[in-house]
């Protein structure tokens, strides 16, 4: 109704709209470019490509809650996914830098585990690079 | 029917799968990362198992550290057994004895900063082996070597028969070999008239041609955090290469002791986080890019804020990035357009 209003009589409508109104206008502006620039081009990534030694293991939507029990070189590791981030959570080797790399969120982010061969990287619709200088 | 005639071309366009083949192994103690694009995905399998069986054969004959077969030493690993020794001169490949010359002559170029001759510094540090933890720093013996001087230039390499004058050398190519690698690879798919492909060891990047009708596109690490800084477009036969105090390394009464020795105090360089270096193609008969981007980035990492330019100039290099240890970023004037930053509101300092 106020759509079509507004269509009909545009200039009157701006009128009499109050101060409220113009504030959830405003409001609902700033929240829709936020969401489109935290969801959109910050590049959340949407799953976790898991490689074993020279496989590609598999791919898994971030987007659930889960724990994948993996064999690498050393031994069992433990994966987890959770709302839209992933980490190693456990691992067998010594250095421990897989698991201290915490949880990954955004695309592109990898966590590599020499000692055990495995590796975790976050992928989105778009890349962000082809490969990484590290 | 126009609707429909471009919902048709959508379909069928994403029908078609983008031609690049893409594999990750494990050689050399690290992650080998191959994209080949445009060719079949045999032939680009063929290829990429081609380049990897190469890489293989290189780290057996130029592992530092763990004989590569039974008891067997690496080539290079007997000829540091028979320097140790004191014994006379050793038959090697010329391939090797190439490189040694080479990197002798890098050495020189970089002011000893660049010394692949320090190997057992390194060990006493103990980064010659696959983890590593903390050691107790053992000074007496860090300064009995530094007083050996063990030096590059102590090799003497007739018709590839080498021995050295220095029983203390142990030839160490961690900061070599992975580059050298690269250019077999680049110049392996140039003969097969392969022409587009993005080849990562252990984060040495080199590029041929293009990713479809887009340049290869290369993140660079950010050193504290799980994440690219920033990426940059690799333009055909461009190579990058960064050395990171956070790959290798240990902590010690919260101090970081990482795997990049200055070989004028014998202890890891503490004043860097990162250092990158992009470098061009090279003339056939020069030091390729892959080497310069493995070699260069070190002595920049050693080198003091100061003299960091110089470092870099003496190989002819006009792009580079350091990250210093109080993760202040300093992009040489050359490198400033180049890069994307992935937090558009980092702060950084452009080198004159």
């Amino acid at each position: 109704m106020l759509v079509l209003n507004f269509l009909r009589y545009p200039k009157q409508l701006i009128n009499e709209l109050l101060i409220g109104d113009w504030l959830i206008i405003i409001l609902s502006l700033v929240g829709i470019f936020y969401l489109f620039q935290s969801l959109w081009t910050n590049e959340h990534a949407t799953k976790v490509q898991i490689s074993v030694g020279n496989e590609i293991y598999a791919t898994y939507s971030l987007n659930q809650q889960r724990e994948i029990h993996l064999h690498g070189k050393l031994g069992d590791a433990v994966i987890s996914i959770s709302q839209g981030k992933a980490r190693f959570s456990q691992s067998p080797c010594n250095t421990q830098y897989c698991v201290h790399q915490g949880w990954l969120s955004h695309a592109g982010q990898v966590a590599i585990c020499l000692p055990n061969q495995i590796s975790l990287e976050l992928l989105a619709e778009r890349k962000l690079y082809d490969s990484l200088s590290y | 029917m126009r609707y429909l005639l471009l919902l048709f071309t959508f379909l069928f366009t994403g029908c078609f799968k983008e031609p690049l083949y893409h594999s990750q192994s494990y050689v050399f103690g690290t992650l080998v990362d191959i994209s080949i694009y445009g060719e079949t995905d045999e032939r680009a399998r063929f290829l990429a198992n081609n380049i990897l069986a190469d890489f293989q054969n290189l780290h057996k004959q130029l592992h530092a550290w763990k004989p590569v077969s039974g008891n067997k030493l690496s080539e290079l690993g007997e000829l540091n057994a028979a320097i140790s020794a004191g014994n006379q001169s050793v038959k090697v490949s010329p391939a090797l004895a190439n490189m040694l010359l080479d990197a002798t002559d890098l050495s020189l170029k970089s002011n000893g900063l660049f010394n692949p001759a320090i190997g057992h510094l390194i060990s006493t540090w103990g980064f010659q082996r696959d983890e590593f933890s903390a050691v107790n720093v053992d000074e007496t013996a860090i300064k009995n070597l530094l007083h050996a001087q063990p030096r590059m230039t102590d090799l003497v390499i007739k018709a590839n028969a080498i021995y050295s004058t220095n029983p203390t050398v142990k030839v160490d190519l961690g900061g070599y070999a992975k580059g050298y690698a690269l250019d077999i690879a680049a110049s392996y798919l140039r003969k097969e008239q392969a022409k587009n492909a993005l080849i990562n060891i252990g984060g040495n990047v080199i590029a041929l041609g293009k990713h479809g009708d887009k340049p290869w596109r290369v993140g660079i690490q950010h050193p504290r955090a799980p994440t690219a800084i920033a990426t940059l477009d690799l333009a055909d036969g461009w190579a990058i290469g960064t050395s990171g105090d956070y790959q290798r390394y240990f902590m010690l009464n919260g101090q970081r002791y990482c795997h990049i020795i200055d070989p004028r105090t014998g202890y890891p360089a503490q004043q860097t986080q990162s250092v990158t270096v992009l470098v061009p193609p090279q003339a056939g008969n020069k030091t390729q890019a892959g080497v310069l981007s493995d070699v260069v980035s070190k002595p920049i990492f050693i080198e003091t804020a100061a003299n960091r330019n110089t470092a870099a100039q003496a190989f002819g290099i006009e792009n580079f990035m350091v990250i210093d240890a109080q993760a202040a970023i300093f992009v040489s004037a050359k490198m400033v357009n180049k890069l994307h930053w992935v937090d558009a509101s980092v702060k950084f300092s452009t080198l004159p």
